[in-house]
């Protein structure tokens, strides 16, 4: 048994059950309302709008300051635009093993690595909140300080906070409107002057050791040889990208509350990538070249955690 | 609307705010209508006057510098071992206070040197001189490298792009900004426990281009 194991935090039942109400609440709710997002110096108003019916789920996301910025997901695509013309657009959802994302059915496998508890009762958006405070037992996760609405269990706020408790992020509800009635013309886009494109990539299947197929074409098997504890292998695919064709594979390890992806993807050598780490808000990414193929670790986690997994993969010998 | 309440949007809008101040100003968006509509008129004033929009790549040095300030450090342990680190810009509260007054000479386009003492969280730490943030266009890639026990030394050269901030991949070239992104977008499917918010981050990226 391992030392963190055996020095894991004793968990709130209660607590527990309400984090994972908690992702429910926010997939099966209807609601509109506006939040802000904080990261170091940066303060961003976005209003959400999110529909849930026996189709899955829509969701549009509107930036309110600065350019207007806009976001529609919906069950297998995810498309942003911004108003410059510069576009995101990848799909989601795809057909690879554990997409869509079953963290929710995960979350038990937590509970070693992390304390749940209840905080003081607080208030947001108007809305009376409980207040899960969510411990990690080591410094390759994140801590978070959560308000959950006490009515409908959704997230109202969000403090990420660093292994020294430092706020790295924070989401919070300004105003909300739940079970709300939803027209339609609400979640399509209202982005003018730029032409939106909607595409959707090919889902390839899934390489693996024992995959013939992705061996003709991707002999490549891959060792990860460090991962936090209680992290393993929850849902991976292959896809290629739109624009160049070029096969990525994603392969996502949890520990059932926080993940992180690595992405494989075929070297081009016209184009340079991510040798080190970078950051962005409380996503950390580090990226290196490993033989033909660029390899990126992606995750809501320290940039520790994803440096020290990134340093240990390797391609494994035949 | 009290006085106050005005300066404290403000400060936030400027990047000033922090700790309780910075609770504080959260907790007054929560409450008050008026205040987030205020809040939006000075960040749309904020916007046009560091040119977004406009298509200037104006920036005031002060919000520059606070920007800066605000962007500590991710990293504290020291890695396993020694090695090369990333193209990326962090300017971490510490270099700040250790080397304000190191103020090294560069001009633009030139390679500054400056040396930093003994900052066990500067990791990813490109070492940056004040005259180059002075220069209105920002600093880029930086490569640390190691010469003596406790000392830095890092080279940074100037490029006309955006300076590290919050919500903005530091990374040098646009092609592996929009590969951090796919992926970003890909990963949030698996954000955790706050992934009602995780697709925030995309629609607040700044394009700053």
């Amino acid at each position: 048994m391992s030392v963190l194991a055996t020095n894991s935090y004793a968990e709130d039942p209660e607590a527990i059950a309400l984090l994972k109400r908690m992702g429910a609440a926010a997939k099966k709710l209807n609601y509109d309302g506006v939040f802000t997002y904080q990261t170091g110096s940066k303060v961003q108003s976005i209003r959400i709008i999110h529909q849930a019916n026996k189709k899955g789920e829509v969701e549009r996301l509107l930036s309110l300051n600065g350019a207007a910025r806009e976001l529609i997901r919906t069950n297998n695509i995810v498309t942003c635009t911004f108003p410059e013309g510069k576009r995101i657009n990848v799909d989601r959802r795809p057909l690879g093993r554990g997409f869509p994302s079953d963290l929710l059915s995960r979350l038990s496998s937590a509970v070693p690595y992390y304390d749940v508890s209840f905080g003081k009762q607080g208030r947001v958006a108007d809305r009376s909140a409980k207040k899960l405070v969510v411990t990690p037992v080591d410094h390759y996760r994140y801590g978070y300080h959560l308000w959950v609405d006490e009515k409908t269990d959704l997230l109202l706020q969000s403090n990420l906070l660093t292994d020294k408790g430092r706020v790295l992020e924070r989401f919070i509800f300004s105003s909300i409107n739940l079970d709300a009635d939803i027209p339609q013309s609400a979640l399509e886009p209202q982005t003018s002057g730029q032409a939106l494109t909607w595409s959707r990539n090919q889902t390839e299947p899934v390489y693996n050791v024992k995959s013939k197929q992705a061996a003709a074409e991707q002999p490549q098997v891959w060792n990860v040889t460090w991962l936090p504890e209680g992290f393993t292998l929850v849902a991976e695919q292959s896809r290629r990208k739109s624009e160049n064709g070029t096969l990525v594979e994603q392969r996502v390890y949890s520990d059932g509350l926080s993940s992180v992806s690595i992405f494989f993807e075929k070297r081009n050598l016209n184009y340079h990538h991510l040798e080190g780490g970078s950051a962005m808000g409380a996503v950390n990414a580090f990226g290196t070249i490993a033989d033909t193929h660029f390899v990126t670790v992606v995750g809501q986690v320290p940039a520790r955690t994803v440096e020290k997994v990134g340093r240990s993969i390797s391609l494994a010998k035949h | 609307m009290t006085t106050d309440d005005n300066e404290l949007l403000s400060a936030l809008v400027d990047g000033e705010l922090q700790g309780l101040e910075l609770d504080r100003a959260i907790a007054l968006l929560s409450t008050n209508a008026d205040a987030r509509e205020r809040l939006q008129r000075y960040q749309l004033t904020s916007d046009v006057f560091r040119g977004y929009g406009i298509g200037h790549e104006q920036a005031d040095l002060a919000q520059k510098i606070m920007m800066a300030l605000m962007g500590e450090p991710r990293h504290s342990p020291l890695p396993d071992k020694p090695v090369e680190k990333a193209k990326v810009i962090s300017l971490p509260v510490r270099f700040w206070q250790h080397s304000l007054g190191l103020a090294v000479a560069a001009s633009f386009g030139a390679l500054a040197v400056v040396g930093v003492m003994d900052d066990p969280e500067a990791q990813f730490v490109p070492m940056v001189p004040m005259a180059v943030l002075n220069m209105a266009p920002v600093l880029a890639p930086v490569r640390p490298l190691a010469i003596a026990p406790h000392t830095m030394v890092a080279v940074a050269k100037i490029v006309p792009s955006t300076s590290n901030r919050g919500n903005r991949w530091t990374v040098e070239e646009q092609e592996i900004e929009d590969r951090l992104n796919v992926y970003l977008v890909d990963h949030n499917e698996y954000a955790g426990v706050s992934d009602i918010f995780s697709n925030a981050r995309v629609v607040a990226y700044e394009s700053g281009q």
